[in-house]
């Protein structure tokens, strides 16, 4: 007993600052070539390096007539990368199945803050509404509110706001 | 603090690595490049016993927000621009891995290193480009 523990005392590094550096160059042997991280949806090409499926993709359609490996430029395609399936990996699904996301080009001139919000201004089918809103006979819309009630204060403050509304946007209209 | 895009993400992480490891005669201002992650500076010694001897030099790397995929533009600026067949007076450098045949396994320590080779060539060495 006192010899196998002796033993393991050993082979295990002393001190935790060792354990670690070996625990980092561990690491660095699963990054992806591209961006640097460990490797995600890792697959590995025929000439044996690694990469996440979504850097390899995306450097594929940077040049699609010419797919080369990016640390040794043999010949890689689609179709000759293996994907590495570990142990926490329990649906080992084939990341090339997997729909790549687009890369965010943003040619819409909007506005958008961070990744996910995304706002833009536009005019749909101007003229119509004018027509719409003027021309609607013979529609039993419900009779007004009558006065001095509850509904009739909001009616009035929101037909209020609207017009306000409809006035800064003459003058923005003008005078942008 | 804002997610960090993957091109700023690969920068930072090569900066760390080149603070951390130089190759030797080249120095990174890590102050500018963590300010402005797409604009780096990097100051380079002439290697001894080449014709750069005790000369420096100082290198402009400029990032798209498409890298790794996409080139640095590498550039010699201030005043002293090496004299040498494959870089224009201006600073512009010819070299191929800077167009044609980058790739995103490279790095700013491999382009660094390539640029500090290309000036150890001696006359008769190179093909004019």
């Amino acid at each position: 007993m006192a010899e196998t523990s002796e033993a393991k005392a050993s082979t295990s590094p002393p001190g935790g600052d060792a354990g670690g550096e070996e625990d980092k160059r561990d690491e660095r042997m699963l990054e992806c070539n591209i961006c640097l991280d460990t490797a995600r949806d890792a697959v590995v090409s025929m000439c044996g390096h690694l990469f996440c499926w979504p850097c390899l993709h995306q450097w594929l359609e940077t040049r699609p007539s010419r797919q080369v490996c990016p640390v040794c430029k043999a010949a890689i395609s689609r179709d000759k990368v293996i994907p590495l399936y570990g142990r926490g990996n329990t649906k080992q699904e084939d990341p090339r199945n997997k729909r790549t996301e687009p890369e965010n080009t943003s040619a819409f001139p909007g506005f958008s803050f961070g990744d996910g919000f995304h706002m833009s201004f536009g005019i749909g089918a101007f003229p119509f509404g004018v027509f719409t809103s003027t021309f609607n006979f013979g529609d039993s819309r419900p009779s007004a509110a009558p006065r001095g009630t509850a509904q009739y204060d909001e009616e009035q403050f929101l037909s209020k706001i609207f017009l306000w509304v409809a006035i800064l946007f003459v003058l923005w209209l003008v005078f942008a | 603090m804002a997610a960090m895009s993957p091109s700023e993400r690969r920068l930072q992480k090569e900066l760390m690595s080149l603070m951390k490891e130089p190759p030797p005669g080249v120095t990174v201002d890590g102050d500018q490049a963590s300010q402005n992650l797409t604009l780096w500076t990097v100051h380079m010694e002439g290697v001894p016993g080449t014709l750069y001897e005790g000369e420096k030099f100082v290198l402009q790397f400029k990032f798209t927000n498409k890298y790794p995929f996409d080139s640095p533009e590498v550039t010699f600026i201030g005043n002293n621009i090496p004299v040498h067949p494959h870089v224009y007076s201006n600073g512009h450098i010819c070299l191929s891995i800077l167009t044609d045949d980058w790739s995103p396994a490279l790095s700013v320590q491999s382009v660094c290193l390539s640029i500090v080779s290309m000036l150890k060539t001696t006359a008769g060495q190179f093909v004019l480009c």
